[in-house]
């Protein structure tokens, strides 16, 4: 029997560590640059595999130990101070030291396990060697669970014992060192035992073995909750007499022995469905690229196109009809936020005045400013002189001569990159396959009027922003030169254009998605992170917002054809599937 | 009308996929591209789709055997129907159809929308639901739909009967039948009997090289053996 347990536990171990070492291989060589230095031959590399094996085998040691010791590590000490504390204050009279420590190590101790059990429970987690071994070699279920579960225990006994040093240094009872590890042991046994008596009156009921959502809430929930009684508990200068901690534990053993029984009935078929409920998407995660295309397939065949849209003008219309929650939620969001923020200063600003000086004077002072703004006007504000704070001061400092940092909070509510994976997910990754689809006219085409449709959309957050920095300038004093607010919108606006021109020319260009919405092309990446670096520079750069708005609407025109003129020369050869 | 192909090479790294690709397909008639999985079939289509680049080697179309004007292969001339179906998730079939008669100007419709569902067999509840919700095979034909109306010179299809049901399997070679004449048809297939059954001339995609074999001779049992046999020594792709 031993023999087995040994035979099954180097397998499982074996093939952890493989899985490892093909993880690290597959993610190297999916690393940029160092990827492509990798060969295939790495997979196979005994000499490698060797070194992986002795790193896996010390992770696991310290997995074992490090958990432990700072756990159980923590609890002597604490109890260690609280002994000591309780002592000198004389809060515990009549109880002697040991049995200080013993209570408040094994009261802490058992708090200490019980959230452990409520939070991960991982036996009837199937791991991918569990994967492997249950559904592809069909070893028994029951002897790999027990197995394994039987070599945590060994990890716990010898974790705790080990941690048992910083008891023997600070003066804990001999018998709580060599207990506390053995309560561990029924504690585990009560939580494991809980868990499989759920599962089996789930399987009963024909429901999934596996935690439910509400029920893993309801734990996290006991856990908050009751963390800061205890604490409370031990503040206020409680403690658990020893012989209630004993009893606690002995109550905690019984528990144990009853779950150890509610196991040993757990079925193979029980454990099997167990595995196969609580299967961890782990290949997914390491082995293959992430399939994030989810979250582009909630649609639903609703509304058509009205109007007379023919073609392409068409296809978008639908495209964005479909896509609405997925393209307009983001950008309509933010502007809402952005209106509704500028909707309670104002109306805060208004009601200061109107408790100050009667509705009159402020419905006056209102329209004369409304007034000033549509003529380009300053700030006139003839009951109350400004006074001018540093924070006022320096946000009016960052409207007057670096507008162009806008383009920071523009690319966080930009949502071209999200829109152009739509795109290719959901409808050019198909369309690409058909011969109409690459050829120069229609691809410019069907760029224009997309780069127009995320222009339209990316464009609303961008003046809410604008729109946000001239009150800035308005209620810091108004405008330094006429038409400073318009240059507001101006800058605002051409930025918004050249970062939506940008994302969908370097898709067209670069065309770097695969068909699970990965990013592939190396290029893309590299022009991505120097347009990161080179907006993060503009934010630096001091100018006038007029003659800022004077070159940059002169330069949006300039770069959109410039663009333009890419796309329709290279896109033909760049805009395709990445095979 | 041909389709030449002159020493068309195509290698991934060190590894040599199509090494020598040399030959002329005739209109008119369905070539079955037979070759093992892995031997570069699908590599083949994607290289003249355009797809992905090829390492050397071209391909072009000319009038006869005779002429000595190379009319270059467009876009437009390819027509690919992929294994794997592909179709824009978020549009329901009519509407799909719809938008694709309008962008191809240049071809008159001879069918109503509906008129073109009942061609290929695709049941009515299906034509106004989304195309993410399609069947494989209806997928397919969607596909094969496409292809019709735009009337290619040169048809691509990559195993396009792999995983189809027998009854929309035998729809599909009746509508490939119907459709070869005034175009050139590469059926690729790693499926002998399927080949042997639809194609006209059946052509081995062999260590990344086609060869000719006579189809009439396929019904010789021995020669099916030693098709096999010759297919077993490929460096797979």
């Amino acid at each position: 029997m031993l023999k087995d347990f040994f035979n099954t536990l180097v397998k499982v171990i074996h093939l952890r560590s493989i899985i490892g070492y093909n993880g690290l291989v597959f993610a190297l060589r999916k690393t940029p640059v160092i990827g492509k230095l990798i060969p295939d031959r790495l997979y196979s590399t005994a000499f490698l595999k060797i070194i992986y094996w002795v790193i896996h085998v010390v992770a696991e040691v310290c997995k074992l130990f490090a958990g432990k010791i700072f756990g159980l590590g923590m609890i002597y000490l604490i109890s260690f101070f609280l002994k000591t504390e309780y002592l000198e204050y004389n809060m515990a009279s009549g109880v002697s030291g040991s049995a200080l420590y013993a209570g408040f190590a094994l009261s802490l101790f058992v708090v200490y396990a019980l959230y452990g059990i409520l939070l991960n429970i991982p036996v009837f987690r199937c791991t991918p060697e569990k994967e492997y071994l249950v559904f592809m070699i069909r070893m028994n279920p029951r002897k790999l669970n027990n197995t394994l579960f039987i070599y945590d225990l060994a990890k716990l006994v010898i974790g705790y014992q080990i941690a048992g040093i910083v008891a023997v240094v600070t003066g804990c009872p001999f018998w709580v060192w060599l207990g506390i590890p053995v309560l561990a042991v029924f504690i585990k046994l009560f939580g494991t035992g809980v868990l499989a008596f759920s599962y089996r009156i789930k399987n009963d009921h024909h429901k999934p073995l596996k935690s439910s959502a509400l029920g893993m809430v309801f734990k996290i929930v006991t856990v908050i909750l009751s963390a800061p009684v205890v604490l409370m508990f031990i503040a206020n200068g409680h403690y658990v007499p020893l012989h209630i901690a004993l009893i606690v534990c002995a109550v905690h053993i019984l528990l144990g022995i009853r779950g150890l029984s509610v196991l040993m009935k757990f079925d193979a078929g029980l454990h099997r469905r167990a595995l196969r409920d609580n299967i961890v998407k782990y290949e997914e995660l390491i082995h293959k690229e992430p399939d994030k295309t989810k979250s582009f397939k909630r649609l639903k065949a609703k509304g058509s196109v009205k109007g007379n849209k023919k073609g392409f003008e068409y296809l978008n219309a639908l495209f964005v009809k479909r896509h609405s929650g997925m393209l307009m939620v983001k950008p309509i969001a933010f502007a809402v936020f952005v209106l509704v923020l500028l909707g309670l200063l104002i109306a805060e600003f208004i009601y200061g005045y109107y408790h100050q000086f009667g509705g009159d004077n402020c419905i006056r002072m209102v329209m004369n400013n409304l007034l000033n703004i549509i003529l380009f006007k300053c700030y006139d504000d003839p009951l109350l002189p400004f006074e001018m704070t540093s924070v006022a001061s320096f946000f009016r400092w960052l409207v007057q001569y670096h507008l162009l940092g806008l383009v920071v909070l523009i690319s966080g509510t930009d949502n071209s990159g999200k829109s152009t994976q739509a795109m290719y997910i959901n409808c050019d990754n198909s369309l690409m396959t058909f011969s109409f689809f690459k050829q120069r006219d229609k691809i410019i085409k069907l760029f224009d009027i997309r780069l127009k449709q995320l222009i339209k959309i990316n464009i609303i957050p961008a003046l809410a922003f604008a729109l946000a920095a001239n009150l800035i300038l308005f209620y810091t004093g108004g405008q330094d030169y006429p038409f400073q607010y318009l240059a507001t919108f101006v800058v605002a606006s051409s930025l918004s254009i050249i970062y939506s021109t940008i994302w969908l020319s370097l898709y067209y260009l670069f065309q770097p998605y695969t068909t699970s919405v990965n990013v592939k092309g190396g290029m893309y990446k590299v022009v991505s992170v120097i347009t990161a670096i080179v907006f993060m520079i503009l934010f630096f750069i001091p100018c006038n917002s007029l003659i800022l708005a004077g070159i940059l609407a002169v330069f949006t025109v300039f770069f959109v054809l410039l663009m333009r003129k890419a796309v329709y020369k290279h896109a033909p050869e760049t805009w395709k599937l990445k095979v | 009308m041909e389709f030449v192909i002159n020493h068309l090479v195509k290698n991934y790294g060190s590894k040599k996929v199509l090494k020598d690709v040399d030959f002329v397909f005739g209109e008119g008639k369905i070539y079955g591209l037979l070759g093992r999985n892995g031997s570069g079939k699908t590599t083949f289509f994607n290289c003249i789709n355009g797809d992905i680049d090829t390492t050397s080697g071209s391909f072009y179309l000319r009038e006869n055997s005779d002429s000595k004007e190379i009319i270059p292969l467009l876009p437009e001339d390819i027509g690919y129907l992929v294994s794997t179906p592909t179709v824009p998730e978020f549009m329901t079939g009519r509407e799909f159809l719809k938008f694709f008669i309008e962008v191809h100007e240049e071809v008159t419709p001879d069918r109503t929308i509906d008129e073109y569902f009942d061609y290929m067999m695709i049941p009515e509840d299906d034509r106004d639901r989304l195309l993410k919700d399609y069947s494989h095979g209806t997928k397919n034909k969607m596909q094969m739909l496409l292809n019709i109306i735009a009337s290619p010179r040169l048809v691509l299809l990559d195993e396009p009967l792999t995983s189809l049901d027998v009854v929309i399997a035998e729809e599909m070679k009746k509508v490939i039948r119907s459709q070869k004449q005034g175009r050139i048809t590469i059926f690729s297939t790693h499926l002998l009997d399927v080949a042997v059954d639809l194609c006209d001339e059946i052509v081995l995609l062999h260590n990344g090289r086609l060869e000719p074999i006579d189809k009439n001779e396929l019904n010789d049992n021995d020669f099916k053996i030693k098709i096999i046999e010759a297919l077993k020594d490929q460096d797979d792709a």
